[in-house]
């Protein structure tokens, strides 16, 4: 829901940046279009961070489930602090939405001050997206295989599967797990576009 | 060759020459680490087996019966997978070690794609330490939601062995991840000079 003005306001910031950049030499041109896009990856991560945040921390369902005592059937809600590994989950996509948010106005900041005084804050920005590629992509691995042993559960240590009663809970782990894979893929491309862009600009 | 390079290293702060030379040697000895590092994680959870006698009551009022259970890292998605990254990146090591001496420290394209194949082998080292920790965490504490027992007081030697993997690959993911860090930076300060 929150998401929806960010994403809608990603785009718009090419039309404004655009017009200014194209008054200088064409000689600068490549980097502006590496900031345009810097800018557009980090709110890409930004809101699918939230989302996924946002649709794991929802996706709390209440059934009626058999159990061993005598009534036989009981309403047991499916949450998702019941499991450790979804809790990492939504803390690491938590982290990585909130440094996002601080590198997006950083880079927001770099774009609109062309002089590029800000290297130094630049670099510390590359640093700290390859500690959340690391942070987001174990967050996304341990969600994956507590959700892959729910699904299919495992028959060899007698765990039974869970999301043939949960269907709905389960549907929601996966669109968090599914979102939040776009997220990392989006970090490994923003941190391929900082060293690509760092590499142009080395004088030859 | 080692020592010499290393003192070249040392003394040569403002030759530029001998720093490229140590900064080269620092991603050699990186390389190599996790190379090693990944490989016995690999190894460590491929051969860990433990066959034991566990209690099963199938009736109430009849003692209970000691049935063979064996617990194996094929038996759980998780483990396979961590084991088949680590392989990944074991191999990934040697490769771009080779490629990386053969490209003697210099800047182009060839250093970019070992950047970015890093990048994706720490994305894979992480995500599978994680698969494997958190099914290594339910097989210890158990899960009381939704009735997953433990196994861990059953297979102790098993789970000792999965804990020492994901250590050991844990560390391993860190020096790749080191190495992305030191690329960055590296180009970094070629940028300013």
């Amino acid at each position: 829901m929150a998401t929806e003005p960010k994403k809608v306001g990603a785009p718009e910031e090419d039309p404004v940046a655009e017009p200014e950049k194209a008054v200088p030499p064409p000689a600068t041109r490549p980097t502006d279009y590496f900031k345009v896009a810097d800018v557009v990856l980090r709110v890409l991560v930004f809101s699918s961070a939230l989302v996924s945040v946002v649709v794991m921390s929802t996706s709390k369902q209440t059934e009626m489930v058999p159990i061993p005592v005598p009534p036989y059937q009981a309403l047991r809600p499916a949450k998702f602090n019941h499991s450790p590994a979804l809790i990492y989950f939504v803390a690491a996509l938590s982290v990585a939405g909130f440094f996002s948010i601080i590198t997006t106005l950083g880079s927001l900041y770099s774009l609109t001050k062309p002089a590029g005084c800000s290297a130094k804050i630049i670099s510390h920005f590359i640093v700290i997206d390859v500690l959340l590629l690391g942070i987001v992509a174990s967050a996304t691995g341990a969600a994956a295989s507590v959700a892959y042993i729910g699904l299919k559960g495992n028959t060899h240590v007698r765990w039974g599967k869970v999301c043939s009663m949960y269907g709905k809970f389960c549907r929601y782990l996966g669109a968090s797990i599914g979102v939040s894979l776009f997220a990392s893929v989006m970090l490994v491309l923003l941190v391929l576009l900082s060293v690509y862009s760092l590499s142009k600009k080395i004088p030859k | 060759m080692e020592t010499e390079s290393n003192m070249n290293g040392g003394v040569g702060k403002e030759v530029g020459v001998a720093n490229k030379q140590s900064i080269r040697w620092r991603e050699f000895g990186l390389r190599f680490l996790a190379f090693v590092l990944t490989l016995v994680a690999a190894i460590v959870l491929g051969v860990s087996k433990q066959n034991e006698l566990v209690p099963v009551q199938l009736v109430p009022t009849l003692p209970p019966i000691n049935v063979p259970a064996s617990a194996k890292w094929l038996h759980m998605s998780a483990f396979v997978y961590f084991v088949v990254v680590n392989a990944i990146a074991c191999a990934y090591a040697v490769m771009s070690l080779v490629l990386s001496l053969s490209n003697r420290g210099r800047t182009n394209g060839l250093s970019l794609t070992v950047t970015l194949l890093d990048l994706i082998v720490v994305a894979l080292l992480y995500s599978g330490v994680g698969a494997a920790a958190a099914i290594g965490l339910i097989g210890y504490k158990g899960n009381s939601h939704v009735r997953w027992n433990k196994v861990c007081n059953v297979f102790v030697k098993f789970c000792g062995q999965v804990a020492a993997a994901i250590a050991i690959s844990l560390v391993g993911s860190i020096l790749f991840l080191l190495l992305v860090l030191f690329a960055l930076l590296n180009l970094h300060k070629s940028r300013h000079h």
